[in-house]
């Protein structure tokens, strides 16, 4: 028997989906697709406006969806159990914290996660999970036998990276359980009349400040801190892998790795504290070189002028002192250099300027 | 007893009809506004090394406090939150109040500052900007203002190179890292940072940002973005929140190495309370922080807890020390409303009366 009510619910929901779709599609086409390589992550875009498009799209797309499953499955029904209503609302493919969580992944660690799930995509496309290793070291032998035994090296540690992530996004579930438990809690605090929750708007703060309240208190427990610190250290052992593999081909292929650069940086960062501590860590030591030498050239000069002066033998003295006082001059030179600064005076360019836009 | 939820299905629809209209009507806005500029106080550039950058605002009146402040942002974001719109500028505020205001721009680190330590950022270039400060003035002691891990630096370099600081005020600094409410230390407490750095080189800024969104992943994914959409049919509000977005997410790679250090001993060791902490081969003992210190910290701090700030008390070996708790957020210490009316006016008194 047709429902009225809800036929129009559905029709309106499909109209507001399209024209979500629509500008949703429209934004994307402007966004660069980037091709699915394991070896290149394109470096972070800027922040722009289409940025904070994107960003904003991803918050606001898990509230709309979850206003229309909760405008057609929970405030449609009769209110008969408002904890199941509840369910209904906040349950299916709308759940918006899975939708706050999956927004966070293509706003700012864009570049790490998109180099991680490219990395997975190619491993699945060349059937690497088939790989011996991945449930277990097998022995290799002959001549690949390093290659062999850093993919199976590799390949386990993706295992393991994977099962740690399944153990964080298990937690962020829990999370979301007890965050809904928690707004039945607050909810039943709003039976009175004149207290009760008559919007979706309040119902969506009430169930932000449950979640949250949730959450921070599972991700100060123990068991996160846990398995948080281990997801993070799986992830970074597979980039390492990962890296040593990329400097080996380029290695081979006669291209500068990173770490060959990286420890350039390093010694070049070395010699410039060398050369500081050259010039001014031991500044005492000049002064007490400065004050001697100026004590020496002091008597110098007393006994100098306090002498008697022969005619002949005297042109003689004098032009044996003057080495003395080159010498002295030059002890003098050697004096508390102070590290080379550009002292300026400018005006200023616009705030925050960030050289990475400019090329 | 009734039904907790009463929500009519046609005002459901209605509501849902509304947003979709001011989101569309909207998005025409957002497209269309330019990246919005920070106040860009008037400001002379007179020291830069590598990529750091000191500045010197100018305001509209000679500065009336005879020793200059020196403020000492984090490695984190950019400094520009000190100085955002034109009516939320501390910077400018600190003028208005006859204070003789210098920044340290820490700038974006990329791979030639991967080896950074804190000992270069502390004892070399924060020194050699105090260095300049002090010339320019001939003055043996200058006013530090930290802010955040820029409060922890200053902290540190106070207690290593005590006779160049005249007064200490630090903002929303952690000292007791291992407060129980500290979500990011209890984060990274079982992180292998060593692993970590070696693999990552500098620590992108997304990456950081990231973990800062994970702190509260609803209210700034989602909610936030939802109360936009109220504001999207106001320019003036609009550009306002565009941006903080931009301050929010135009932020800097973090100095690898610097950053191991920073985690390892502050966050992981809390060497700076337990008195262990050493930078460049230099104890970094608090007790020798004998100054004035004047700590401000937001009681409503998701970043740093009041309780891992309100911890420098204790630990400081001055004999004046003055806490103030401001009632807001990690970010609305700058640039609430509450914030100007409030902040740079008691930095100035309290400055005023030790200067």
């Amino acid at each position: 028997m047709a429902d009225p009510a809800n036929d129009f619910i559905r029709d309106y929901q499909a109209l507001a989906q399209q024209s979500w779709d629509a500008w949703a599609r429209q934004l994307q086409q402007q966004q660069p697709q980037p091709a699915v390589n394991p070896f290149f992550t394109p470096p972070a875009a800027p922040t722009s406006s289409s940025d904070t498009l994107e960003r904003t799209l991803a918050g606001l797309k898990g509230y709309f969806d979850w206003m229309q499953g909760a405008a057609a499955g929970g405030a449609a029904a009769q209110p008969t159990d408002w904890r199941q209503q509840l369910q209904q609302m906040f349950g299916g493919a709308s759940q918006p914290f899975a939708q706050a969580f999956g927004g966070i992944d293509s706003a700012g660690a864009e570049g790490f996660s998109r180099q991680w799930q490219s990395w997975m995509q190619a491993a699945q496309h060349s059937g690497f999970g088939d790989l011996p290793g991945t449930h277990g070291p097998t022995p290799a032998f002959g001549l690949n036998r390093e290659q062999q035994m850093q993919q199976q090296a590799t390949a386990a540690a993706i295992m393991e990276s994977l099962q740690a992530s399944a153990r964080y996004q298990a937690l962020i579930q829990r999370a979301n359980k007890q965050g809904m438990e928690r707004l039945q809690d607050k909810l039943a605090q709003h039976t009175d009349l004149g207290r009760q929750i008559d919007s979706l708007k309040a119902l969506y703060d009430l169930w932000v400040d449950s979640a949250e309240e949730a959450y921070a208190e599972i991700a100060l427990s123990d068991e996160f801190r846990d398995a948080y610190g281990d997801m993070v250290n799986k992830q970074m052992h597979v980039r390492q892998l990962q890296q040593q593999q990329t400097e080996q081909m380029c290695q081979q292929l006669g291209v500068p790795s990173r770490s060959e650069v990286s420890s350039l940086g390093e010694r070049l960062q070395a010699l410039r504290r060398e050369l500081r501590a050259n010039q001014v860590s031991s500044p005492e030591n000049h002064f007490d070189e400065i004050a001697t030498l100026r004590r020496e050239l002091a008597a110098l000069k007393h006994q100098f002028a306090s002498s008697p002066a022969p005619a002949a033998p005297a042109a003689k003295k004098r032009a044996t002192a003057k080495p003395d006082a080159v010498a002295v001059k030059k002890a003098i030179a050697k004096a508390p250099v102070v590290a080379p600064r550009k002292t300026v005076s400018s005006k200023a360019a616009p705030a925050g300027t960030n050289p990475r836009k400019r090329k | 007893m009734h039904t907790p939820l009463r929500i009519d299905p046609a005002k459901a629809l209605g509501d849902i009809a509304t947003f979709q209209r001011k989101l569309a009507a909207g998005m025409g806005h957002l497209r269309s506004m330019r990246e919005p500029e920070y106040a860009n106080t008037p400001r002379k550039l007179v020291y830069s090394e590598d990529k750091l950058k000191v500045w010197h605002f100018e305001g509209h009146s000679r500065p009336t406090a005879k020793t200059p402040l020196l403020i000492v942002y984090a490695l984190v974001n950019t400094v520009w939150m000190t100085d955002l719109q034109a009516d939320r500028s501390m910077v400018r505020n600190l003028l208005e109040q006859g204070e003789d205001v210098y920044l340290i721009d820490w700038g974006y680190p990329d791979g030639a500052d991967r080896w950074l330590t804190l000992d270069d950022y502390i004892n070399g270039y924060l020194d050699r900007c105090v260095d300049v400060v002090r010339q320019r003035h001939g003055l043996d002691a200058i006013n530090l203002l930290g802010i955040c891990q820029g409060g922890a630096f200053s902290l540190s370099y106070t207690a290593l190179h005590a006779d160049k600081v005249k007064n200490l005020i630090t903002m929303v600094t952690p000292v007791d890292f291992h407060t129980p409410d500290n979500m990011l230390s209890h984060w990274c407490r079982n992180m292998d940072v060593d692993l970590f750095v070696d693999t990552m080189g500098n620590i992108p800024a997304g990456l950081m940002n990231y973990v800062y969104l994970t702190l509260k992943p609803v209210r700034l994914n989602q909610q936030k973005y939802i109360g936009m959409v109220d504001i999207l049919d106001n320019p003036t509000e609009l550009e306002n929140f565009l941006r903080m977005e931009r301050w929010i997410f135009d932020s800097p790679d973090q100095a690898g190495e610097a950053f191991r250090q920073f985690i390892k001993d502050f966050y992981q060791g809390n060497k700076l309370v337990k008195g262990t902490l050493e930078i460049g081969g230099k104890l970094v003992d608090l007790g020798k922080v004998t100054h004035p210190v004047l700590n401000i910290f937001a009681e409503q701090d998701h970043l740093v807890p009041p309780d891992a700030s309100r911890a420098m008390g204790k630990h400081v070996g001055t004999t004046d020390y003055t806490q103030l708790a401001f009632k807001g957020g990690h970010i609305g210490i700058y640039v609430s409303g509450r914030a100007q009316r409030e902040v740079p006016p008691a930095i100035h008194q309290w400055l005023s009366a030790r200067d």
